[in-house]
């Protein structure tokens, strides 16, 4: 019994193995991959650039989308009626509406309303600026960006709120803790435990998602590498340079939410 | 409605510590610590307070009897204003609970007005409802800081005091999880001392523990009970109400049936529903 023990399973990770091997020699037996090119443009300047506002548009689209649809989340949990379908109406439209066409919506916003004006609603403006001053391509972006994940985050929030246990509300209440309080210590530490794992998976979608923005012609990563290739014509090679900075993206996020995992589920078992 | 004797308990003399965080606070002019007058409740069509009277002195132990559903957990819950009531008063020291009465009308409290009525009155849940992501003393010392804005070293000498008096003072670091169910409850009954509050609510405190485990709650709450502090327990342990209770109140379908001194309401009680009852936990 002991020699012969799951046949089967040494027979597969046989299989995987020489599959695994067959990958790694087609990549780096093949020269039509070029490996010194991508090597030589893996930390060249303008793309460690378009790396960082890939990050910079990441982080804004995060920050602002979570703090929006944390916003959502409790406007959706309200009693106030109006409230809540407010923040049902947002989620319903910006759910539905395609990432691309909102970006280009925000970057064409200066043919629909060619000066926007701030003061008080239907009275007089303070100030009054032009669209296209106000909203260039990155804030075009950073603002389709988030609103977008505002819808997503509010309905991980929202979740996340929901899945706390209603005694740990009534305790808080009993022993006259204040609202907020309540809520920022008590309720949300312990909605961060469903939050995290799939606020991580956004993140990760956010950072991939960024490339969409391309369209507007941000030099972020993928529009980088696209400029590169379309001078030099080492189109594989500069690919190869986009995906492996989306992998130690990625990577890098994916330990940071282990971390953050482990410091919300302390106390459970 | 209350049958019991009127007097005050006289404090043990040994019991000390506890004995000092029972605050007396607006319990002056010989108004009952709790008065519960015509209270009625309803969930939509569920009418489940039909007019309840309840009377509770300072010091004394008032332990609640009654079938399932038959309101014993939504009257404690108007008594801290965790459910407002439809109809009738509950006043707590003397004072209108969520509300303030100008005149003949009644105009509800500030949310901040309620909390604070609230930390004078403790509530022990039947589940515990330790915040599972904080230690055990940040649970005890949570309320202290941030509804009643003690300083930090005073509530964290508090802390360490209450978990000394319920035999804990090694878990202060632990988290809840870690912890027994009946370990559990006795860090919950601490976290509700930790306001120093005049009255102390239970709610089927030891149904959820293992038989085994609850002997030692019972023990903490005898204690307290021994300290002179004011407390409400609905429970089914008929041998805590005989031992520790001041006045027995049976309730059923929304209504107190009958309330009287334990050995007049459990071995001799006047209604037949009550005998019922009694007959069938025993
Ligand atoms: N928040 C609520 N909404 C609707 N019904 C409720 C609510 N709380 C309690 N009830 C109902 O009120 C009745 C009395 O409940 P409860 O006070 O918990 O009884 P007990 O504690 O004596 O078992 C039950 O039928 C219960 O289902
Ligand atoms: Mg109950």
């Amino acid at each position: 019994m002991v020699t012969a023990r799951h046949p089967l399973r040494w027979v597969a990770v046989a299989g995987v193995l020489v599959l695994l091997a067959m990958a790694a020699s087609a990549l780096i037996t093949n020269p039509a991959w070029e490996w010194e090119i991508v090597g030589q443009y893996l930390f060249a300047p303008s793309v460690v650039r378009s790396v960082v506002l890939t990050l910079e548009l990441t982080v804004m689209g995060i920050v602002l989308g979570f703090a929006l649809g944390t916003l959502l989340a409790l406007m959706r949990l309200s009693p106030n009626r109006l409230l809540s379908s407010v923040a049902w109406g947002y989620v319903w439209l910006f759910r539905s509406v395609p990432l691309i066409l909102q970006l280009l919506f925000w970057y064409n916003l200066a043919l629909l309303y060619p000066r926007l004006s701030f003061g008080v609603p239907f009275g007089p403006a303070l100030f009054d600026i032009g669209t296209m001053d106000l909203i260039g391509p990155l804030t075009a972006a950073v603002l389709g960006l988030a609103l977008h994940q505002a819808a997503y985050a509010a309905e991980i929030v929202r979740g996340g709120l929901l899945s706390v246990d209603h005694g740990q509300r009534e305790a808080a209440a009993a022993l006259g803790i204040p609202r907020a309080r309540r809520l920022l210590r008590i309720i949300l530490p312990q909605a961060m435990r469903t939050i995290v794992p799939n606020a991580g998976n956004e993140i990760i979608g956010l950072v991939k998602g960024t490339s969409v923005v391309y369209i507007m012609a941000l030099p972020e990563l993928f529009y980088q590498v696209q400029v590169i290739y379309n001078r030099n014509g080492r189109v594989m090679a500069l690919l190869l340079v986009a995906a492996i900075w989306y992998l130690i993206l990625t990577t890098a996020l994916s330990i940071v939410q282990y971390y953050v995992e482990r410091y919300y589920g302390r106390g459970r078992a | 409605m209350s049958g019991g004797s009127r007097t005050v308990r006289d404090r043990a003399p040994g019991d000390r510590a506890l004995g000092d965080l029972v605050t007396g606070d607006g319990t002056a002019g010989g108004h009952a610590m709790v008065e519960l007058r015509g209270v009625h409740k309803s969930f939509g069509p569920l009418h489940v307070l039909r007019g309840v009277d309840l009377t509770v002195e300072q010091g004394q132990v008032t332990v609640i009897l009654g079938p399932s559903g038959s309101g014993k957990s939504t009257l404690l819950r108007t008594i801290n204003h965790l459910e407002k009531v439809d109809r009738g008063s509950v006043r707590v020291g003397g004072r209108l609970l969520g509300y303030r009465q100008v005149g003949d009308r009644l105009h509800e409290l500030s949310e901040r007005e309620i909390l604070r009525q609230r930390t004078q009155i403790g509530f022990v849940f039947q589940s515990f409802n330790l915040f599972p992501h904080l230690t055990v003393r940040q649970n005890l010392t949570e309320a202290p800081l941030s509804a009643q804005r003690r300083p930090r070293a005073e509530a964290e000498a508090l802390a360490a005091r209450l978990l000394e008096r319920v035999g804990l003072a090694d878990k202060a670091d632990a988290y809840p999880r870690t912890l027994s169910g009946g370990q559990q409850q006795r860090v919950a009954i601490a976290r509700a001392l930790a306001l120093e509050p005049a009255l102390v609510l239970f709610d089927e405190p030891t149904s959820a523990l293992d038989p085994e485990l609850v002997g030692e709650v019972l023990e903490v709450m005898k204690d307290l009970a021994r300290s002179g502090t004011t407390m409400i327990v609905v429970t089914h342990e008929i041998g805590f109400a005989r031992e520790v209770a001041d006045t027995v109140v049976f309730m059923d379908a929304g209504l107190v049936v009958e309330s009287g001194p334990p050995a007049q309401v459990l071995d001799d009680p006047r209604h037949e529903r009550t005998r019922a009852f009694i007959g069938k936990v025993l």
